[in-house]
């Protein structure tokens, strides 16, 4: 019974993947440029890099740098929000051209997809709730303590690879959440004691909610923040990556960090 | 913060609820309808695939069928991620109201056939005046849970990038750090989409019930 | 010159190697009304099923007005709307009403127009006497009342012959008699029956012949009186006593 199941399983991957193979032919440039368009992906859950405004449009640092991105791409932009958890494959599929949506680089990510320059460098935080008295003077004394991360980050990754891979901490221990503001409400009610995540969100988050503060920030596994691209699209990376450097050079993305990092 | 805005925002995904939900749920109808009948009178070799279908579409969570299904339905022909995410729910949706179905045909006695079968009546005949008819009216109460289940599933269309209720709920959420008031406010919407279509269909199995002497 | 209405030749029905009954030959003549009795489990019903083709026999012929019915190719669906077929607990279909449960043959099987399917059915329900209950549901009627729709429903079709398959035997006693009434009735209006029953008082009283199945085959037939008083073998006439005597006592008892 079993075995048909995931033999039957099988077939319709196998079928899924031959369909995929023919997806990518002609330059992705090309497309966007013949269809005068290009589409992008991102979670806009994540404020302040992109967000809803109160008029339900999509605002934030990520957003805001897209539009200036197309414009100079001079074709028009067509956003699609989706969870974060699909932008990776949705990418791969050509569902979407890119996805701007406060991705770091991995080397896993990169087996499946192309990474534009980092277009901004990030720090990791740990927040805690005031009355917080452990210790916790390196980031490793995160493991001695309930853990919550948002699924599928970078911050996940390296509490998986570097703590709970290392033996260090229970994976019981470690709560990924769907979205960083169920961290913060698991963290206000003590359900975890500790939330890692991107020093920019995490400074939203202590100012938005009470009782908590970031007990810990350093660069750790965040870093640089990129576009990711089409596996093998040399031709709209090279693009992307042209436009990044003059934005960089013109002082826009500095501009743009005023804005929306310091509060 | 303007609440009321927020709130609007979150029920204006409800248009996207109930198209999904008018799109998966007929879709799941009609495709359930055939392949019960191809399951009960279709023969050896029908019933056995048939058999597989509901159980490999039942035995996979519908979030994993969505994606399969979406990048299948979608690999070569450019479907928009709303119609993907509906037919998808859809043909999720086909297997579950393939059971409901046969399950119905399947409470309506064989002599029923054989009855219709002595006055002259073709096989199909007798399936389309006289079997389905009963079993319809059979159906119609798990139909209506599998309805219930239909709408509430049509949230997982977000995962494809549809900005129906749960997705406009969890934006909210994040953007406001007020996650109860937005997932009440969804939960509500959803809640009354639920609550008025089992009253219509309740309505509509007692219309439908055959008078009997108590 | 009688004229053959069906004939059954060496007729044989196994389920798997179990022999039902088997080189069955039987001649029912226009405007007979034949009987056959037997003990429970020796291939009445399925004989009648085997008669209308709604089972396959597994060997043997059967001929209705002279066109052999069992020859390949023959087509089952318009046998069957020339052999109406009575069952035991009536089989009405229960989502429509006792008019349109008469209708829906002539309407979908025999593709009358509406007007005329209504009249012809109400024509019908009148018949058996249950004009006034045209708009009852079979879950609004007697037990009585649902096996004259369903004879209502087979003569609809306007059959050659009608077959019964112990149409009283699921009825409450004193609902038997109206239904026994209309199935006289219809005998005496010259229609060809063949009838498995118990009711040796309808028997004796219309059959113009009694056939007495036992084991899978024709132990003995011949006119009721003969049947009754002179048969050739003892096992017949006890049998017949027996069961006059248990559904007499039913009879009386209520
Ligand atoms: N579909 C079937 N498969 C296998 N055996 C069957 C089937 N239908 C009937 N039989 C068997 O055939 C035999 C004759 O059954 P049938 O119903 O024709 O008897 P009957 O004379 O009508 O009995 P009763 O007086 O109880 O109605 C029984 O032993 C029954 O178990
Ligand atoms: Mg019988």
């Amino acid at each position: 019974m079993k075995f048909r199941i995931v033999l039957a399983l099988a077939i319709v991957l196998g079928v899924l993947l031959a369909g995929c193979q023919q997806a990518g032919e002609g330059s992705v440039l090309d497309k966007i440029q013949a269809a005068n368009k290009v589409v992008v992906g991102t979670s806009a859950d994540y404020p302040p890099y992109e967000y809803i405004d109160e008029t339900g449009k999509m605002v934030g640092f990520d957003i805001e740098l897209m539009e200036e991105i197309a414009k100079r791409m001079d074709v028009a932009l067509d956003w699609q929000d989706m969870p974060f958890d699909s932008l990776i494959a949705a990418v791969q599929e050509g569902k979407i051209d890119m996805s701007i949506s406060c991705f770091n680089y991995s080397e896993e990510r990169d087996q499946l997809v192309d990474f534009s320059d980092p277009y901004y460098t990030s720090q990791d935080a740990f927040i805690v709730t005031d009355g917080f008295s452990g210790t916790f003077t390196v980031p490793e004394d995160a493991a001695n303590f309930k853990v919550g991360v948002q699924s599928g980050t970078v911050q996940d990754e390296w509490l998986t690879a570097e703590l709970v891979d290392a033996g260090l901490m229970s994976e019981a221990n470690l709560s990924r959440y769907e979205r960083v503001d169920q961290a913060a409400l698991d963290l206000q009610v003590g359900r975890i004691d500790i939330l890692m995540s991107d020093d920019v969100p995490a400074q939203a988050i202590v100012s938005q909610y009470d009782g908590l503060k970031i007990i810990y920030q350093g660069m750790l596994y965040t870093g640089p923040i990129n576009i990711v691209l089409p596996d093998g699209a040399a031709d709209l990376q090279a693009e992307v990556n042209r436009i990044i450097a003059d934005l960089e050079a013109e002082g826009f993305i500095d501009a743009l960090a005023v804005k929306y990092f310091s509060e | 913060m303007d609440v009321g805005r927020f709130i609007q925002y979150i029920a204006s995904g409800t248009a996207y609820t109930v198209s999904v939900t008018l799109i998966a749920l007929p879709l799941g109808l009609f495709l359930g309808l055939i392949f019960s009948l191809l399951y009960v009178y279709g023969g050896k070799v029908l019933t056995r695939i048939m058999s597989i279908y509901s159980t490999v579409m039942r035995g996979i969570p519908p979030i994993v069928l969505l994606f399969i299904l979406y990048f299948m339905v979608s690999g070569n022909i450019n479907l928009s991620p709303f119609w993907a995410g509906s037919i998808s729910l859809g043909i999720v949706s086909s297997a579950y109201q393939m059971e409901i179905i046969r399950g119905a045909l399947l409470s309506v006695s064989g002599a029923q056939m054989m009855a219709a079968r002595a006055i002259g009546m073709s096989r199909m005949r007798a399936i389309k005046h006289i079997i389905i008819p009963q079993a319809f009216r059979m159906a119609i109460c798990p139909w209506s849970n599998e309805a219930a289940i239909v709408i509430k599933d049509s949230s997982l269309v977000y995962a494809l990038g549809v900005p129906e209720i749960l997705r406009r709920a969890q934006l909210i959420s994040a953007s406001t750090q007020q996650p109860f008031l937005a997932f009440i406010v969804a939960g509500l919407i959803y809640f009354m989409l639920v609550f008025v279509t089992n009253r219509l269909l309740d309505g509509l199995d007692k219309r439908m019930r055959i008078p009997a002497n108590p | 010159m009688p004229n053959p209405i069906l004939v059954v030749k060496d007729l044989t029905k196994k389920y798997g190697d179990n022999i039902i009954f088997h080189d069955i030959n039987m001649t029912v003549n226009e405007g007979d009304t034949d009987v056959i009795i037997g003990p429970s489990g020796t291939g009445k019903s399925t004989l009648l099923r085997c008669i209308n083709l709604l089972t396959k026999a597994n060997s043997g012929q059967i001929w209705l007005d002279g066109e052999e019915i069992t020859a390949p190719g023959y087509d089952e669906d318009e046998v069957r709307q020339h052999v109406g077929m009575v069952f035991q607990n009536f089989l009405l279909f229960n989502h429509l009403t006792a008019l349109d449960n008469v209708k829906i043959g002539l309407s979908k099987v025999k593709k009358l127009k509406d007007d005329q399917a209504e009249a012809k059915a109400m024509q019908e329900l009148d018949r058996v006497g249950l004009a006034d209950r045209a708009h009852h549901y079979p879950g609004q009627l007697s037990g009585g009342q649902q096996q004259r729709v369903a004879i209502a429903r087979a003569l609809a079709m306007d059959p050659r012959i009608m077959l019964f398959d112990e149409p009283t035997s699921a009825l409450d006693p004193e609902l038997i008699g109206e239904v026994l009434e209309v199935m006289r009735k219809l005998a005496l209006d010259g229609m060809t029956m063949l009838v498995v029953t118990h009711e040796m008082g309808f028997a004796r009283e219309v059959s113009d012949r009694i056939i007495f199945l036992e084991k899978g085959s024709i132990v003995e037939e011949g006119p009721p009186e003969v049947l009754f008083y002179t048969p050739k073998f003892e096992r017949t006439r006890e049998f017949l006593w027996k069961i006059t005597e248990l559904y007499g006592k039913k009879e009386s008892d209520s």
